[in-house]
This record gives C-alpha cells, sequence and structure tokens, in this order.
C-alpha cells in the first residue's frame, strides 16, 4: 500500500513556510510581472470566478449532453481519474494528483486493434468495437495535460495513429492549476508550470475557496455552457490572487532547471560507466512507465484461441527485460542499469533531439514517487549531464 | 476493456432459459480417464456436461489449467485421479492432493463459489462412481448458477472498508538511537570492505524525497559513510543477492536486514538459488518500518528484533558476532492481517469476489510485485512465456485475475511475507492478504512455515500420507 | 493503393501460393493477395520490410525479399525461430497470412549505378541481400561487376541454393559460398571458412564499390572491421538492421536506438551511420 507523504513534509524539511501563507503580491508587482508562465495577462477579461457549486453542476450539464466525464474519484483510498456518472462522484478533496496519469482515456492500457476468425484456410477480420462519444477530462494537473500533449506529438505527428486520432478529437481538457507542490514535483525545471497552459482547453486556477475558471481554446469555449451568463466575471484582484499562487508553488518547488540542451551531452554520455550506478537498484518492473503521462511505448499482441481473437495493443516498458529480447536471445540491452538508461535517454535527450528540443518527460514526479526501489530520475539526469560534460570516461 | 469477438461476449449472472451448466473435467490417464470410460461401456446414464480434459497424471495439474478452463467459459471445474496410494506414478496424486487444497482456498477466498472447483478420487473400476459425482457436480454447479466471465468490468460494489490496525505497538527509534546504529553500521561496514571480508555492502542510504530511504551499494570502504539505519529502510535488500553474487568475484556479499527480509535467504537456500556461505548477514535491531507516517502491518504481529540469521549484529554499542537475543520485550499484538482476513472471510463469496475483482481491475501488470520479490527469480517469468500465453497479455479482469492468481500459488509456500509486494503496487492491491492466508493455510494444514529450516523441503513439492484430504 | 485512413494496424490478406523449405529451419513462401488490386497498387523499394501476420500467433517482421522489378506477389524467407515464425512455418500452402507494409527506407540502388557491387549474406541474412541483388540482375545493365558472397554454418543451412544457380549464369555475376569449418560435407566445393576470412582472401580493391551486408550481429561485426582495414569507405558499406519492432512507424518504442527508429529511419543503414549511433542495437 503506497502512502503519500503529505505536502507539509516537504514544506517542514525546507525549514520555512509555502510562500502563499499570508504572502500578497502587490498590484505594481503584479503589473511588471513579465514572467512568461504567468497565467496570462492579456485574457484576464476571459474568465469567470466559480464556486465549487457551479463547477459541479457544470459537470452534470456536461454528462447530460452526453460526454463521457472523467475526473478524479476516490477509489479504496487511491486517487485515480475515473469516467463519473455524476458529478458528485468527481472528488477534489485533498487532490493532488492522480495515483497514475490519465493518458489511459487516450491511449488505453489494452485496446483491440480488430478481430480475426480462423475458418479453416480463410481469415475474416473485423473492425474493433467503437469506442465513440465526445470525453472531458476533468481536474488534470497541468503536468499531465503536457503529458498528454507529448502523446499526441508521437502518436499524430509523422504520420496519425487512426485511432488515437479519433479519440483525441473528442476530447476536451480542462486542467486544474495546482494550489501546492509535493517533494517529487519538478515541472518548473522541465519548462512547466502548476498553472501551465499547454494542452488544456479549459483550465480552473485556484484562488481561496473558489476557482478562476478560463478558456484556453475554441474547444474549451465551446464547452462553457450558457449558465455562465449568470457567473461572476473574474475581477483584476482574482487574476492577481491566481498569479501569486502560482508563483508561491513555483517558488516552493525549488528544483534546478533540466535544460532540453543537455540532450547532446546525455546522448554522448551513453557509454559512461556512471550508468551502470545509477540503474543499479532498479528491479526492472514497469511502474515508471505505466505510472507517467507520457510515457507511450508498446506491445502488439494476438489474444484468442484456436478459433478466434483480437489483436491488441498493450502498453510496454523499455524498462522490462522483454522489450528488445530477440527470439534468437539476442538482447541489446541485456542488462537493468542498459534499460534504465535508455528510458532516461529517451525521455531527456532522444525524444528532444527529434523533437525540436521538446523535454519529454513534464515533471509530474510520479516515478520518483512511486519506484519501489527510490530511483530518482532528475537526480539520473543532473549526473549523466555532469559526467557527459566533464568528458570522462569517454572514447 | 477488451472485447474480442463474439464467443467472449459476456454472459449474464442469471440464468437464461435452456442454460446447462458446461463443466471442464481434467482427469488423470490412468484412473479416472478408464472409469469414466467404464461409466461409458456399464452404459451407466449421467449428466452429459462435462467435457473431459485428459491429463497423465493429476500430478501435471498446474493452477493455469483452471483458470484457463473458467476464462474460456467453463461454470465449473472437476479434477480427478487415482486414489491416494494407487498413482500410476507412486506420488503423483499425493503431490496434486496437497496443491489443490491450497488452490481451493486461493479461490474460496478470491470469492469463487466452492461448488465450483472440485477435486475427487475415481479409479478405474468406479464408472459408478464417476457417474454419481459428475452427476453431482453438475447439480451443484446448476444451483450455482452460470459464472460471469471474467472478462466482464469488475463491480462497482465498494470495497469493504481498510479495519483499524489498532494502536501501534511500539514506537520507532528515537533520532538518537538510529544515529548510533548508523555509526556502528557504517564502521562495520567500512571494516569488512578494508579487510576484504565482503566485496560489497548492501545497505540503505538516503534517497531524495523527504525521509526516504533507498536501496545502497557500497564497495569501498570510504563509501560506507552513505549507509544509514532508521525506520524508513523498508526494501528487502535479499532481492539482489542473486545479481550481487554473480557480480561478486571473490569476496562475499554483505546484506543489511530485517528479520523479515533475512528469511528469504531460508528461501533461496532451500531451493539452492544461493551458498549460504557467501553471504554474510548484517542484523539491525528493527522496531518497525514506517511508511507515510504508519507502522506497516508486517510489523505489528513481529516479534523479532533482530534476524536470528544475522552474522553480525549490529547494536548501538557496537557489532556482535552472530544473532543477538534483544533485551527489550516486544508487545505481543495479534497481525492486522489476519483480522482483515477474516473480516473478508465473513463476506459472501460474492463480496468477496467483488472486493478482489475491483482489485485487479486495477492491476496495472507492472510486475513490480514480481520484480521486488527475492523469491520470484526465474530468469523468464510464466507472465513472460508467450508460448503457450499462459497468462492473458491483455491489462482486463481476466489477464489480471490469471497474473495474480499466478502469482499467488507460485509463491504458496514460499512467500515469507515481507510484504514488499504489497508496498510497492501502484494499484494498492491487498497482495499481502493473498500472500498470508496462503501461508496460513499451508502453516495449518501442513504444518509448514516458510522461515522453516532450509532443509526442509518447499512444501508444495512434497507430501504426507496422512496430508489432509477432504475430496470426495 | 493508399493506405490513408485505413487502420494502420489492419493487415491485407494475402494466400500461401508456394512454399519451399530452403533448409530443415528455413522457409521460402510465395504470398499472393486475396485483393487484387493490393497487388497491382503496392508499391516498395528493395530493402522495405512489412509485418507479416500468422493470425493467433502474431506478426513477425520481414524482408520482402522481391524486388519492385518482380512484382505481383510478395516473397519472404524466414527462419523458424519464435512464436509467428514457428506458426508461419507451419502454414500450409493456401491458408491465409496477413501483410502489413512496406515500412522503412529500403536500399539507395540509384545511388549504385556504374559501379561494382559486392553482396555478402550470412545465414538467414542472405534473405536480405537477394532483394537489392534480385533487383541488380533484372536490371544488369545499370551496375558493374557483382560478387555474390554467401556463408553459413554448414552446407545443409545455405539458402537459395537453386536460384544461385541462374544467378551465377548472368553475366559478369560472380558468386563464392562458404561455409564455416567443419560445415562442409566431402563434396563440398565451395569455401570453408568465416565470411569475414573469405572475404579478405578475395583481395577486392575498394576501387569505389558498393559492399551490402546481411547477417548475424557477429559476422556483421568481424565484416565491418574487415572492411575498415582494407580501405573501404563506410559510405560505401552498407547494411540492413534487424531489431524487435511492433509497430513499424516510429511509434511503439521497441526500435528506438538514439535519435533513430530502425523502422522508419532504417532498416537500411550505411557503416558511418551506424558508427553514430549508440550501441544498443
Amino acid at each position: 500500500m503506497i502512502r503519500m507523504s503529505s505536502p507539509n513534509e516537504f514544506a517542514q524539511e525546507k525549514g520555512r513556510p509555502v510562500k502563499g501563507e499570508g504572502w500578497r503580491l502587490s498590484e505594481e508587482e503584479y503589473e511588471r510581472l513579465q514572467d512568461p508562465r504567468s497565467v496570462g495577462l492579456d485574457v484576464r477579461s476571459e474568465g469567470w470566478r466559480v464556486g465549487e457549486e457551479e463547477w459541479r453542476e457544470w459537470l452534470g450539464t456536461l454528462l447530460r449532453s452526453g460526454s463521457r466525464l472523467v475526473a478524479p474519484v476516490e477509489e479504496d483510498g487511491l486517487s485515480l481519474f475515473r469516467a463519473v456518472s455524476s458529478a458528485a462522484e468527481v472528488s477534489l478533496r485533498g487532490y493532488g494528483n492522480t495515483r497514475w496519469s490519465p493518458k489511459e482515456f487516450l491511449f488505453p492500457a489494452t485496446e483491440a486493434l480488430f478481430s480475426y476468425r480462423l475458418l479453416g484456410d480463410e481469415v475474416e477480420l473485423g473492425a474493433p468495437p467503437a469506442d465513440g462519444g465526445e470525453q472531458v477530462l476533468f481536474g488534470l494537473r497541468p503536468c499531465d495535460a503536457a503529458g498528454l500533449a507529448r502523446l499526441d506529438e508521437i502518436f499524430l505527428e509523422d504520420g496519425e495513429d487512426p485511432s488515437y486520432a479519433a479519440r483525441r478529437d473528442r476530447t476536451a481538457i480542462v486542467s486544474l492549476a495546482c494550489d501546492t507542490a509535493r517533494p517529487e514535483c519538478f515541472c518548473t525545471a522541465v519548462g512547466g508550470s502548476p498553472a501551465g497552459t499547454e494542452g488544456s482547453d479549459l483550465q480552473l486556477l485556484p484562488l481561496d475557496g473558489a476557482w478562476l475558471l478560463r478558456a484556453l481554446t475554441p474547444k474549451g469555449a465551446q464547452l462553457v455552457p450558457a449558465s455562465a451568463a449568470g457567473w461572476t466575471p473574474a475581477s483584476a484582484a482574482d487574476w492577481r490572487r491566481a498569479e501569486e499562487l502560482r508563483l508561491a508553488v513555483e517558488e516552493s518547488i525549488e528544483r534546478d532547471p533540466l535544460s532540453p540542451e543537455w540532450a547532446p551531452v546525455l546522448e554522448g554520455a551513453f557509454a559512461q560507466p556512471l550508468w551502470e550506478e545509477l540503474g543499479q537498484r532498479c528491479v526492472g518492473c514497469g511502474v515508471c512507465a505505466y505510472v507517467c503521462p507520457s510515457c507511450s511505448c508498446f506491445d502488439v499482441k494476438d489474444e484468442g484461441d484456436a478459433f478466434c481473437g483480437a489483436r491488441c495493443r498493450l502498453w510496454d516498458s523499455c524498462t522490462l527485460p522483454q522489450f528488445t529480447r530477440h527470439a534468437s536471445g539476442h538482447d541489446p540491452r541485456p542488462t537493468r542499469p542498459s534499460r534504465y538508461r535508455q528510458r532516461v535517454l529517451h525521455k531527456f535527450a532522444y525524444f528532444p533531439l527529434q523533437h525540436g528540443g521538446r523535454l519529454m518527460c513534464v515533471g509530474c514526479g510520479r516515478c520518483v514517487r512511486l519506484c519501489p526501489v527510490g530511483i530518482d530520475i532528475r537526480e539520473s539526469v543532473e549526473r549523466a549531464f555532469s559526467a557527459g560534460a566533464s568528458g570522462e570516461g569517454r572514447p | 476493456m477488451v472485447q474480442l469477438a463474439e464467443s467472449k461476449e459476456p454472459r449474464p449472472r442469471v440464468p437464461e432459459k435452456g442454460w446447462e451448466p458446461r463443466i471442464v473435467a481434467l482427469v488423470c490417464n490412468w484412473c479416472t480417464y478408464a472409469g469414466a470410460d467404464m461409466a461409458g461401456t456399464a452404459r451407466r446414464t449421467y449428466a452429459p456436461n462435462v467435457r473431459i480434459i485428459r491429463l497423465l497424471c493429476t500430478g501435471r495439474l498446474d493452477p493455469l489449467f483452471v483458470v484457463k478452463a473458467f476464462q474460456q467459459g467453463a461454470d465449473g471445474v472437476l479434477a480427478s485421479g487415482c486414489h491416494p496410494g494407487d498413482c500410476h506414478y507412486v506420488q503423483g496424486n499425493l503431490l496434486a492432493r496437497r496443491r489443490f487444497t491450497v488452490f481451493s482456498t486461493l479461490m474460496d477466498f478470491l470469492g469463487l463459489d466452492r461448488r465450483r472447483l472440485q477435486f475427487a478420487w475415481v479409479s478405474a473400476s468406479e464408472g459408478v462412481k464417476w457417474a454419481r459425482v459428475v452427476d453431482e457436480m453438475t447439480q451443484a454447479v446448476r444451483e450455482a448458477g452460470p459464472l460471469a466471465t471474467w472478462a466482464a468490468p469488475a463491480a462497482t460494489a465498494p470495497s469493504p472498508p481498510l479495519l483499524d490496525p489498532g494502536a501501534e505497538p511500539r514506537q520507532a527509534p528515537s533520532r538518537e538511537e538510529s544515529g548510533r546504529i548508523t555509526a556502528q553500521l557504517q564502521e562495520t561496514a567500512a571494516n569488512l570492505l578494508a579487510e576484504g571480508k565482503v566485496s560489497v555492502v548492501a545497505g540503505y542510504a538516503s534517497g531524495s524525497l523527504p525521509g526516504q530511504m533507498v536501496p545502497a551499494f557500497v564497495t569501498a570502504p570510504e563509501e560506507a559513510s552513505r549507509l544509514a539505519w532508521n525506520e524508513r529502510c523498508a526494501n528487502n535488500l535479499t532481492v539482489y543477492l542473486p545479481e550481487l553474487l554473480r557480480k561478486k568475484g571473490t569476496g562475499k556479499v554483505g546484506l543489511v536486514v530485517k528479520s523479515c527480509d533475512a528469511r528469504a535467504l531460508l528461501g533461496l537456500m532451500r531451493e539452492s538459488q544461493l551458498d549460504r556461505a557467501d553471504v554474510v548477514l548484517l542484523g539491525v535491531p528493527c522496531t518497525g518500518v514506517w511508511d507515510g507516517g504508519r507502522l506497516a502491518l508486517k510489523c505489528y504481529g513481529c516479534s523479532e528484533e533482530v534476524s536470528p540469521l544475522a552474522d553480525l549484529t549490529i547494536t548501538p554499542e557496537g557489532a556482535r558476532q552472530g544473532p543477538l537475543a534483544s533485551a527489550r520485550e516486544r508487545v505481543a499484538v495479534s497481525d492486522p492481517r489476519d483480522a482483515e482476513i477474516a473480516a473478508l472471510e465473513s463476506l459472501p463469496p460474492e463480496a468477496r469476489w467483488d472486493y478482489w475483482q475491483r482489485q485487479f481491475a486495477r492491476c496495472l501488470r507492472c510486475y513490480a510485485c514480481k520484480a521486488v520479490c527475492p523469491l520470484c527469480y526465474c530468469a523468464t517469468c510464466i507472465a513472460e512465456k508467450h508460448r503457450p500465453q499462459w497468462i492473458p497479455a491483455a491489462f482486463d479482469g481476466a489477464g489480471n485475475t490469471a497474473w495474480n492468481i499466478a502469482r499467488a500459488m507460485h509463491l504458496a509456500g514460499r512467500c515469507v511475507g515481507c510484504d514488499e509486494c504489497a508496498r510497492v503496487c501502484p494499484a494498492d492491491i491487498r497482495l499481502d492478504l493473498l500472500n498470508r492466508r496462503l501461508a496460513l493455510e499451508i502453516e495449518s494444514r501442513f504444518g509448514y512455515r516458510a522461515d522453516a529450516d532450509p532443509s526442509a523441503p518447499p512444501p508444495l513439492t512434497t507430501f504426507r500420507p496422512d496430508d489432509p484430504d477432504e475430496f470426495a | 493503393m493508399s493506405d490513408a485512413g485505413r487502420d494502420r494496424f489492419l493487415p491485407h490478406l494475402m494466400r500461401i501460393a508456394a512454399a519451399r523449405e530452403e533448409t530443415p529451419d528455413v522457409r521460402t513462401v510465395r504470398l499472393e493477395f486475396a485483393e487484387p488490386e493490393v497487388a497491382s497498387g503496392l508499391q516498395w523499394r528493395a530493402g522495405q520490410f512489412a509485418h507479416f501476420s500468422a493470425f493467433g500467433a502474431g506478426e513477425s517482421v520481414l524482408t520482402i525479399a522481391n524486388p519492385p522489378s518482380r512484382p505481383g506477389h510478395i516473397e519472404c524467407t524466414f527462419r523458424d525461430m519464435g512464436k509467428v515464425t514457428s506458426a508461419l512455418a507451419s502454414l500450409s500452402v493456401g491458408q491465409t497470412v496477413g501483410f502489413r507494409g512496406p515500412y522503412g527506407n529500403g536500399f539507395p540502388i540509384d545511388e549504385w549505378r556504374g559501379r561494382d557491387l559486392v553482396f555478402v549474406g550470412g545465414g538467414i541474412g542472405m534473405a536480405a541481400v537477394a532483394a537489392p541483388l534480385r533487383l541488380v540482375l533484372d536490371r544488369r545493365g545499370d551496375f558493374g561487376e557483382v560478387l555474390v558472397l554467401n556463408g553459413a554454418r554448414t552446407v545443409a543451412d545455405l539458402v537459395y541454393k537453386e536460384e544461385m544457380k541462374e544467378w551465377e549464369k548472368v553475366e559478369r555475376v560472380r558468386i563464392v559460398r562458404a561455409v564455416d569449418p567443419g560445415g562442409e560435407t566431402r563434396a563440398w566445393d565451395g569455401e570453408v571458412g568465416l565470411l569475414p576470412d573469405v572475404f579478405e582472401s578475395l583481395r577486392l580493391e575498394p576501387d569505389g564499390r558498393i559492399v551490402v551486408i546481411c547477417g548475424p550481429p557477429i559476422m556483421l561485426h568481424f565484416m565491418l572491421i574487415a572492411l575498415d582495414r582494407l580501405g573501404f569507405p563506410p559510405e560505401r558499406v552498407v547494411t540492413t538492421l534487424e531489431n524487435k519492432m511492433k509497430c513499424g512507424v516510429g511509434q511503439c518504442g521497441r526500435c528506438n536506438v538514439g535519435r533513430f527508429f530502425v523502422c522508419r529511419d532504417g532498416p537500411v543503414v550505411t557503416a558511418a551511420q551506424l558508427a553514430s549511433l549508440p550501441a544498443d542495437l
């Protein structure tokens, strides 16, 4: 049973209170704010101040319109994204982040690609069951929304994956900016923000006891209900408060950047003996890849019997022992450190080099928190970069 | 959820008109198959609901055969073989008797109606008995109704609430005390390395999250200062032994162990996976592991402050040879996992089934449970084998249930209750309860505990002539 | 026929028209599309591969062994090694398999015009060099001298035994076959030795030659060393990589090596490119 620590643990460790308590941003400071991660000085007019009742009512409207609504719920003590049948099931109380990412709603853990029937010499192929309907993913943290944006790049650019594309088209994302950070969070270190807008169609920004709701895309704007006419428009003070909270949370994260510019150095550090040490305690499970919002590796297998079945796409992880093992027994990555290295380099070097400098990691911290042996990918990247930059051991 | 071709459509729990039970019978070739044949030649009339699959011996019966039968649509499974003492291969059925006892317990604990899984002894001359066994089983399964397919979505019934384990029987050691043990541990490790007595010491060091302790491997005396000991040292480091032993060169492997961890060593020795002489166990005094501010459940009922297997015991005062009888009295409390097991067993089977299916539906098939278990050392796990694919690869109810059953059965009688699997499971599946239920069953039925002497054979590889026999 | 919009994972159905057991564990099958419009519309380059389905067992990645100069069918040669190839090996003529492709980059055959060519195929690797070789033989006039160096562990493991006799009849084509020491029979009239050694014994000058190699990793390793030592420029040494693959389009992650996806950016690479890739191949 995984027990999550409370944010207070982190604050105590740091020896000072989280900035939000009693700290206020002055009007002047706010006007002068040039921070690119700012909540958006230029869209101040497009927001509403909503309370819990109002957003729950809004979710109810979405459900009644026939959309599938996916939101955080509490299940057996875990916070998970589930499709809900009523707005009341949505649980944001004590919500840090869900145990694993919501990527399964765009990229299912198991997906039938087609069915087959074996009829003597003939084979009959059938289309997979339709997975239709609009869906709204509600309550994603900005890191998860950014992670799904990475999946978009992987599955939609360079040739579209039809089932992913169809599902993505029907999906709107409402993110919920963070009012606190956990020790494992590091979105700011990878170019993100607790109020980041990447990948979101709408966003709720926490105020004290209320939220500032804003539409970020035309798709998001369309989801705003007619009843919003009765909502209170967000005031300048609301925007300022949202900004304060963002700054407070960002500052509490306090991690040094892991730059995409490090990618060539990390790539060059491939042969460093350091990886043996970094990957030494890895036990070769798939937790990190499966809880991650941007990990997208998959396997394709036929599941069925002698008469019929389906070809399925299934989550897979480069950390699992069978990932690159050939039928002949030859395995280019025969050791756990070599597989761990692949995961780190794919996230922080290869993907950025293939995708114009965008890191694949979004800093949600789940792998750091949930790794059974406490491997910290941030530490691995920092140390590999140092080793690569110093040129030790380079052939 | 994967929807396969129409033969796998979910079937309703309430029988439709004209439904007939489908029963798979796994029978041994020499006795029961002949007995069934005899029923035929004797023109006995009996229920036609059974499909026979012939095995050479019930000793060949693997739990996955039964799981597959259920997942392919059987409403009941019957296994039958020669009477004890009459096995064509002398002892196959005596092994089967033990294994089936344990497997039935697991399936009952998971909430499978006991009527659906039966075992019988039918000899070659007992055609009449065969007919009767089949008739009775068919009638029982008819009453139980069709078995909802295991590919169906998990029930949305709420889980029974977790029981409050009660007041923690002990306190975590003070920082000062942990600090003193740490200092002694560092010195001991440094000395062992400097003297060349070990080539590596596996212990714990600070992780990057507040208070986190993680596995650490130290190969030089000056690195020993990385090691530390406190109440957050949860990992079972024996899982690293096979690899460390392979790489160790000429030195031995030093391992910091709690008593729960070290028990795994007995299993590894019993199964010839290592030579005890190659390992130096550094026992540390442990009052429990605190995770997320709470004492781990396994620690409540633990009475061993230091592992009795320790080669060296690290105390706040220094390292002593051998294990150390602790002067501190351990408050004896009952294991809270037993109360949870009892609570589950008091529920009707359908509620238990829903409880476990709800958890298995969350299973991510990350295999973290397998990865951290010291006794899961197979080079290729049954879950990874694809010729044939015994465990469905799909992450659905059927596949996840098959995996969790296989895991529990492969560890039955071997698991030492370190609960690492449950600690690391990202889906919070109560693997600890599954393991413990089977461990208790094996102890009560066969008088065997996994921390027994390594010379005692694993319980499911042996038998006694007077093993419990509740079968027809 | 364009596959745009079609579910990229849905294979075309093909029937096994003919099968030949090259060796006890290597089989060549000739496949014909169930839908004729697929056959007439399919375009591919020598060196591209496809995912071949044995429904129920899965897919296996195999080179398309016939070049586009021999259209209308698909040929592939494979060794019975794993779950899928084993299933493919057990299917009979008339049964149905699946085809999904073509994928990959293919050989840059146009760049070889006028040059002397060397094709080195070790064991089942011969199937991968067969596609460009057959294309060269079909357009004989466009290319210089052709040397085919084919090796296997034993005489019984040599593939394309019959077809090689046809190749030998083509003008300015030389065939050298070799088996590993200990693999020869009394009647063997070819070379005996490991392929890199046999290659060196031929004393070829680089001379602008293109060398196309495919074989087991260890053979490739030593061939590259030999070629380098003999002065063959790495840009003119070409190989085709083998990797575990599942999607064929660079999404599943399995064949990711550095910035490279073997399925999408390969499988054909020059020795120069190979040297720039990380070692987890």
